[in-house]
C-alpha cells in the first residue's frame, strides 16, 4: 500500500480539505473527552493536582509512534514523506518558554482553546481572541525579527539522526520514559493533590491486569520488539512495474522535446518542476530557467509530491535515463526526460541556425519563431551553414544566469524545492 | 457571566463520579459526566493523529489556521499592508489557491464541532468561566486574553503550538519538538506560583 495516501496522490487537494474536517473532528472530540474544554482541569497539571495533560499527551505521543513506526516497518507507509517541521533551536527554546508562560496564564493552549470555546466556556472565547491580538503584534513586530527567528537552524532532522542511534531504540525508550512518567505522575497526584488511586489508574490498589494496565504492557511490548526490528525507513529496495515502464519508454511517452519544454516556460506554465542532475559547477556556469540542481544521488531525498510532473535536464543522455528509471521506481507517477539534454535545448532553442538562404518560405517563418524564442531565452540564432560567415567553430558563449539567490533561510540543508504553502502548525 | 446557566465553577479535579451523576445538580440541567479516563483519551487521540500521519503525511495543527484567518483578514482589511509583510504575505502562497481552502482551517473547523459533540454528549456545554475560587472573572477573563496572546507568539516563534510541535513532532521524534515541549512544560511550571490565585 501507498501511504501516506495524500502524497502518493491517491486523492486531491479538495478532498484533503474533508480528510481535514473529520481528523479535526476527531481531535476535538478526545480533547473534550479529556477535559481539556477546562481550563482549571489543565491548569491542574502545574499544580501536581491532575497530571491529566501529561498523561493524555505522552499516551497520544506514544501510540502514535509506535503505531507509525510499525506502519512504516512494514512498508504500508513511507516515513520519509511525513512532513517534519524544521528545527530552529533557539527561536523554538524561546517559543516555547513563551507558550508556557502563556499556558499558566491563560489556562490554554490553542488546540485546547477551541475545544473550550466550543462548550460555551466565555474564558476560552476570550483567549481566542487573545491569540488574534497577538498575532496581530506578531504580524507588525515579524519583519524585524525574520531574521532572529530562522537562526540555528538545524534542518528537518529526527533525534534518532541526530544522536545516531536507531530509531526503535529511541521508540522504547520513550515508551519507557512515559511510563515512568505516568506513574510518577499518579504518585505525585496523591502526594499534592490528595488524590488516591483511582479505577483506571496504574496504580489502582488491585493485583488485577486491569485494561488499563493492559495498554501500558502493550506499548511496552511494542516498544521492546521496535528495539530489534530495524529501520523503519523504506529500504534502498523498491519494486517496479516493468510492463509499464516498458511501454511508456516504448511508446517515448517519457519524452519532451526542447522545443516544447521552451513553449511551455514562455507560456508560463508552472504544473512541471524542472531537475538538472548535473555537476552543481556545469549548473551554475547555465541552467534552465527556475530548474533545481539535484544530483543523482540525491534523487531518493523528498524531491516533490509524487504525482507533480519532473523532467530531467542533463548532458548526457545515460544519466537523464538513469535518474528517469530511479525516480519511476520511487513511485513518482509522471517523469520525463528532455530529448536530448542541454545539447538539444542549446542547439534547438538557444542556438537555432538559420536555413540556408532561398529556403523555402515556410522555414523562414519557422526561424523567425525560433530566432525569437532564443532571444527570449537570452540566445541567439547562429547563421546558415550555407551562407558566407560560417558557424562558430567554437560553441556560442552561453547567456549569462543570474548567481542563485541565496537560500531561503527556512529552508532545510536537503534539496527540497520550497513548498507552495507551509505545511506546519 | 450571570447567565441562568451559569453552574458552580466544577471543581475540575477529578471531576464528580459517576455515581454522583445521577445524583443531585442544578435542577432542570443534566450534571455533566466525568471525563473520560486519561489514557484511553490519550490512546483515542494517539489514534487521530496516527490517521494523519497516514492519510495526509502530516500530523494535527491548530495555531497556524489562525495565522492564515489573521492574514486574510489583514488582507480585506488593508491589503497593501498585508502584500508589503513579509509575515502576512506568507500565508497566501503563490496566490493560485484562497488562502482559506486551507487544511488547517479545516481541521480547526472540525476542532470546534468535534469539541461541541463530545461536550454536548457528555452535558458539559455550559457559558461559564473556568477559574479558581480566588480571582474576579473580569481578572481571569484579563489573564486569559494576556495568555492567548502570549501563546500565540510563542507559537508562531516556536513554528507550532502544543498540537502541531508538541503532539505531532513528538511522536514523530522531532529534535526541535522535543526541546520545545520541554521549554513549554519548564516555562510553564516556572510562572504556576505567581499564577496559583488564578487556579487553586
Amino acid at each position: 500500500m501507498m501511504a501516506p495516501f495524500y502524497k502518493f496522490g491517491l486523492f486531491g487537494d479538495e478532498t484533503s480539505l474533508i480528510v481535514a474536517f473529520v481528523i479535526g473532528i476527531g481531535f476535538g472530540f478526545f480533547l473534550e473527552r479529556a477535559g481539556f474544554g477546562n481550563a482549571r482541569l489543565l491548569a491542574a497539571q502545574f499544580y501536581f493536582r491532575d497530571l491529566r495533560v501529561l498523561k493524555v499527551m505522552f499516551t497520544a505521543i506514544v501510540t502514535a509512534m509506535v503505531g507509525l513506526y510499525f506502519l512504516s516497518r512494514v512498508g504500508l507507509v513511507d516515513l520519509s514523506l511525513v512532513y517534519l517541521v524544521p528545527t530552529f533551536l533557539v527561536p523554538q527554546i524561546v517559543g516555547g518558554l513563551l507558550l508556557g508562560f502563556g499556558f499558566v496564564i491563560g489556562g490554554y493552549c490553542p488546540g485546547t482553546s477551541c475545544v473550550s470555546a466550543a462548550t460555551g466556556r466565555v474564558d476560552g472565547i476570550v483567549y481566542i481572541l487573545g491569540m488574534f491580538a497577538g498575532l496581530l503584534g506578531f504580524g507588525e513586530v515579524y519583519p524585524h525579527i525574520a531574521g532572529w527567528a530562522h537562526s540555528t537552524p538545524m534542518g528537518q532532522i529526527t533525534l534518532p539522526k541526530l544522536f545516531d542511534i536507531s530509531y526503535g531504540l529511541l521508540v522504547f525508550a520513550v515508551v519507557l520514559m512515559a511510563l515512568g512518567a505516568f506513574v510518577a505522575a499518579e504518585w505525585a497526584e496523591r502526594r499534592f493533590g490528595g488524590k488516591l488511586p483511582e479505577a483506571g489508574s496504574l496504580l489502582e490498589p488491585t493485583r488485577r491486569l486491569t485494561p488499563v494496565r493492559r495498554l501500558a504492557v502493550a506499548l511496552a511490548g511494542l516498544g521492546f520488539i521496535a528495539l530489534f526490528a530495524g529501520s523503519p525507513y523504506r529500504d534502498a529496495k523498491a519494486t517496479v512495474d516493468t510492463k509499464q515502464l516498458s511501454l511508456e519508454a516504448g511508446a517515448a511517452a517519457d519524452q519532451v522535446s526542447a522545443e516544447q519544454l521552451a513553449d511551455w516556460l514562455i507560456a508560463g506554465r508552472n504544473d512541471f518542476r524542472i531537475v538538472d542532475i548535473r555537476a552543481a559547477a556545469d549548473f551554475a556556469a547555465y541552467h534552465l530557467p527556475d530548474a533545481i540542481n539535484v544530483q543523482l544521488a540525491a534523487l531518493t531525498a523528498d524531491l516533490a509530491a509524487r504525482t507533480e510532473r519532473i523532467i530531467i535536464c542533463s548532458d548526457s543522455d545515460l544519466r537523464a535515463a538513469q535518474a528517469w528509471f530511479l525516480l519511476r521506481s520511487l513511485g513518482y507517477r509522471a517523469v520525463y526526460v528532455l530529448s536530448g539534454g542541454l545539447t538539444a535545448w542549446k542547439n534547438a532553442v538557444l542556438f537555432p541556425q538559420a536555413p540556408p538562404i532561398g529556403a523555402p518560405a515556410r522555414d523562414q517563418i519557422d526561424f523567425a519563431r525560433r530566432e525569437a524564442v532564443a532571444k527570449y531565452f537570452g540566445g541567439a540564432p547562429r547563421a546558415s551553414s550555407g551562407s558566407a560567415s560560417p558557424a562558430a567553430p567554437v560553441a556560442p558563449e552561453l547567456p549569462k544566469v543570474a548567481p542563485p539567490p541565496p537560500p531561503p533561510p527556512d529552508e532545510g540543508t536537503a534539496p527540497v524545492p520550497a513548498r507552495k504553502k507551509r505545511e506546519g502548525c | 457571566m450571570n447567565s441562568p446557566i451559569e453552574t458552580p465553577p466544577s471543581t475540575g479535579i477529578g471531576g464528580p463520579g459517576p455515581e454522583l451523576a445521577v445524583a443531585g445538580g442544578q435542577p432542570g440541567l443534566p450534571l455533566a459526566k466525568p471525563h473520560m479516563n486519561p489514557y484511553w483519551a490519550g490512546l483515542g487521540l494517539g489514534l487521530v493523529l496516527l490517521a494523519s500521519f497516514v492519510i495526509m503525511g502530516r500530523g494535527l495543527g491548530a495555531s497556524g489556521a489562525f495565522g492564515t484567518v489573521t492574514a486574510v483578514a489583514m488582507h480585506a482589511v488593508a491589503p497593501a499592508h498585508a502584500g508589503q509583510n513579509v509575515f502576512y504575505s506568507s500565508y497566501f502562497g503563490d496566490g493560485s489557491v484562497n488562502p482559506l481552502k486551507d487544511w488547517l482551517v479545516f481541521e480547526v473547523l472540525g476542532l470546534f464541532v468535534g469539541g461541541l459533540l463530545s461536550g454536548a454528549l457528555a452535558n458539559r456545554l455550559r457559558v461559564t468561566v473556568e477559574k479558581g475560587p480566588r480571582i474576579s472573572t473580569r481578572g481571569r477573563l484579563g489573564f486569559a486574553f494576556l495568555g492567548g496572546a502570549m501563546m500565540m507568539i510563542g507559537a508562531k516563534l516556536a513554528l507550532g503550538c502544543t498540537s502541531g510541535q508538541a503532539l505531532t513532532g513528538g511522536a514523530l521524534l522531532n529534535v526541535g519538538s522535543w526541546v520545545f515541549m520541554m521549554c513549554v512544560f519548564g516555562g510553564a511550571y516556572a510562572l504556576a506560583w505567581f499564577m496559583r490565585k488564578q487556579w487553586l
